[in-house]
């Protein structure tokens, strides 16, 4: 019922408000609609990302917290677990019954003792370390492996434009 | 259907409309008032008027003519005509003259359309786009099946019955708009953090006009209906009856929201029960009624009936299923989950889990993790583990206590089976709400655990597909699971004109994917919005090599097409393995009422 996801998602923007975790800011677009949120994501420190802005979208469905949400960069991200269309592919993300790849446990995905702040979080931990094995974007799967020089670069132009300097 | 064809109709706005009948109506007017004021006319109204009273011979004729030519002549040179006496003659004449009448008539209309405006502003505000394509598909849906009962049914065959008929069915099918309004509405305020204590209170207000002005329709259906002939009588008392119950249902919607009763608990589940077992119920005597009143050979009027009959038992068997299986549910629920004790609810200082809300009573599953009743019971039902600790919830945990609740839903699964096999799926429900679960779960079937492409077999309509998809993934794991062989049926391949005019449609929102993979997930789900929904969900994967294997589609299971794709590359060497060892076949799961 959505009366209860309502309660749900303003007890966590509350949460998020009062006490914000590192490096991460997210709410309502608008105090309208709180089944839409965005986010901002600074890249991890000590990473290729370091530095960068990154804007993300969250879509809660009228059911939650028993169905996850759905996450989306809305700029350009070149990571193995992101799409080409910024769908990020986190276990935790996926429902229960739902295991597209077909190697996940039921334990790593999603459960209602999930929140927005642990999504985030984990986001930023794929940031830092990408599970080459869920191949969302195979081009980058391949060069974190093969050729981090490369990948490190692309990341870094990334970064700049989040921030909205010209490319060096 | 008809609605497709009707939406592209080009209808004028509610300004130049109302504009236009008014300009309509002063001319009938000028027209009406120039021909009585004629002494002529006057003359000849009189004589007939006279002459039918009278029944005289023709004698007096031309004597009476020439008194009313001159009494009428010196009324209007002496300018004492009564006003009212002028506006009665101007309304008989209007009424008799054909082309008046209809002027008339659409005046009515117009103001109805006024009315219909400025309720919607005073109450609904400006509609959400999603709320103005609802009220548009009622609308012509109303219309067709009426436009079927007066013609098909009824078979009406004069102008006066016709124009009676009408008239009903516009004040009704105003009230059912209104009606679908008010709970589109409800479910949207419901979800929104901030409103105003006043869009309750209008929304209720307008809840009440609806229950008068059908109680008032009820009456006139008496006073009109009843010395007509019963079966007159009840149809029009069913589609009123149909309204109330719907308003009446948004009202109690609103009472248990006040009462903050939880969607799972009983009360609120019986409530909601009870008003959708008497509304399908109302429903599906009326179309009864309508197929043995007209008693008709296959024309299409039957064929129609027919058709929303079988829609009708479909709903109320889902609706029967999905009563069983929520029995089943908290029986199991109750046996396996003992309630916590005082103590320990109140030495776990933690709030529910699942809605983070403090508990005064919770379930306490076998890892001692306590939740809420309700939130507990809405969370086994898309997965048996625990939320907290992820542990299997083990059904065979109390051996016979479980036996009854899985019974009765391998019962339902069974059911569920037999649906598949008979044919389409049941129709969607009735009111597919996204709010409120008891709305939107009318399909107890839905496709689970699906090997990458089950989701997109194909199906009868796009949004019975999308509303399989977006179920997909609940099922209760700890009830018995059908795997079944779907035999696929084989339908006709798509025109390429076709195919090309989706792929268009469907690379304008994703220029990423090449038009070979999008031409050949088209031929296979052979609809834009399921593809669409495919790529947005991650079934598709992402874009493809520059130079896709050409695989005439058709010849291939979904499958091979998927790893034809995806050949060639050595990314997908592993979950190409992983793919092979999953036959493509289709797992049927029976699903518990999200309550
Ligand atoms: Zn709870
Ligand atoms: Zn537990």
């Amino acid at each position: 019922m959505a009366g209860s996801a309502l309660r749900r998602l303003m007890a966590e923007y509350k949460q998020l408000t009062i006490n914000p975790p590192e490096g991460i800011i997210a709410g309502p677009v608008n105090e309208e609609n709180f089944f839409e949120w965005e986010a901002l994501i600074t890249g991890p420190e000590g990473t290729c990302f370091e530095g960068g802005i990154f804007p993300a979208k969250l879509i809660f469905p009228p059911d939650y917290p028993l169905s996850p949400p759905k996450m989306q960069f809305i700029c350009e991200m070149f990571h193995p677990n992101i799409y080409a269309d910024g769908r990020v592919c986190i276990s935790i993300l996926h429902a229960p019954g739902d295991d597209p790849m077909g190697y996940e446990s039921s334990a790593e995905r999603w459960s209602p003792v999930q929140s927005v702040e642990k999504i985030l979080l984990s986001v930023v931990s794929m940031l830092a370390e990408p599970n080459d094995e869920s191949g969302a974007n195979v081009d980058a799967a391949k060069m974190w492996r093969e050729d981090r020089e490369q990948f490190n670069k692309i990341a870094e132009q990334l970064v700049r434009k989040t921030l909205g300097l010209p490319p060096p | 259907m008809p609605v497709a064809l009707v939406d592209r109709l080009p209808l004028p706005n509610l300004k130049v409309y109302t504009a236009g009948s008014v300009l309509l109506l002063s001319v009938a007017v000028f027209h009406a008032v120039s021909v009585t004021s004629d002494p002529n006319w006057r003359a000849h109204t009189s004589l007939q008027r006279q002459k039918v009273m009278a029944g005289e011979g023709d004698a007096d004729v031309v004597k009476v003519m020439q008194e009313v030519r001159t009494s009428s002549l010196n009324m209007s040179t002496n300018g004492t005509r009564n006003l009212t006496e002028q506006f009665v003659e101007v309304m008989t004449f209007m009424m008799q003259e054909p082309l008046c009448m209809w002027t008339v008539i659409n005046i009515a209309y117009c103001g109805l359309a006024l009315f219909g405006f400025v309720v919607q502003r005073l109450v609904f505000g400006r509609l959400r786009v999603a709320e103005a394509q609802r009220v548009k598909d009622k609308l012509w849906n109303f219309v067709f099946y009426k436009f079927i009962f007066v013609f098909g049914v009824l078979n009406v065959q004069y102008m006066d019955e016709v124009l009676l008929w009408c008239t009903w069915f516009t004040l009704l099918g105003f009230l059912h708009l209104l009606a679908q309004l008010c709970k589109d509405r409800f479910e949207y305020l419901s979800s929104s953090p901030n409103t105003w204590w006043w869009a309750h209170a209008r929304l209720l207000g307008l809840l009440c006009f609806i229950q008068v002005a059908c109680c008032c329709l009820l009456a006139g259906a008496v006073l009109a209906g009843l010395p007509a002939t019963r079966d007159t009588f009840a149809f029009m008392a069913a589609e009123c009856a149909l309204v109330v119950v719907g308003a009446l249902h948004v009202a109690a919607r609103y009472v248990l929201q006040a009462a903050s009763v939880d969607a799972a608990e009983p009360l609120a589940y019986y409530t909601h029960l009870c008003f959708d077992s008497v509304a399908l119920g109302v429903e599906l005597a009326h179309v009864v009624h309508m197929v043995v009143y007209s008693n008709m050979l296959v024309s299409m009027a039957s064929l129609v009936l027919l058709m929303q009959l079988r829609h009708l038992l479909h709903a109320l068997q889902a609706r029967l299923r999905r009563h069983r299986l929520y029995t089943a549910l908290a029986s199991h629920m109750s046996r396996n989950y003992p309630m916590a004790s005082k103590e320990e609810v109140e030495k776990n200082q933690d709030n529910c889990a699942i809605c983070w809300e403090p508990m005064k009573e919770a379930r306490k599953l076998p890892c001692s993790h306590l939740f809420h009743n309700s939130c507990l019971c809405q969370w086994v039902q898309q997965d048996a583990s625990c939320p907290t600790c992820r542990r299997a919830l083990d059904a065979g945990a109390g051996a016979g206590a479980g036996a009854g609740a899985q019974g009765a839903a391998a019962g339902a699964g069974a059911g569920a089976l037999r649906l598949l096999d008979d044919g389409p799926p049941p129709p969607p429900p009735r009111h597919p709400g996204q709010l409120f679960h008891f709305d939107a779960c009318a399909h107890v079937a839905v496709w689970g655990a699906p090997p990458p492409d089950a989701g997109r077999r194909h199906m009868e309509s796009d949004r019975l597909a999308l509303l399989y998809l977006s179920r997909r993934s609940r099922y209760v794991s700890w009830l018995p699971s059908f795997s079944v062989e779907v035999t696929r049926v084989r339908m006709e391949p798509l025109a390429g004109s076709q195919i090309d005019a989706m792929v268009r449609q469907v690379q304008a929102m994703f220029p990423q994917y090449g038009a070979g993979v999008l031409a050949a997930e088209l031929a296979h789900t052979r609809s834009a919005a399921l593809t669409i929904d495919n790529i947005l969900e991650g079934r598709l994967p992402p874009p493809p090599p520059p130079t896709p294997a050409p695989t005439p589609p058709g010849l291939y299971t979904p499958l091979q097409q998927l790893l034809t794709v995806h050949s060639g590359r050595s990314e997908w060497s592993q979950g190409e393995s992983l793919l092979k060892n999953k036959t493509p076949t289709c797992i049927v799961f029976t699903r518990m009422p999200n309550v």
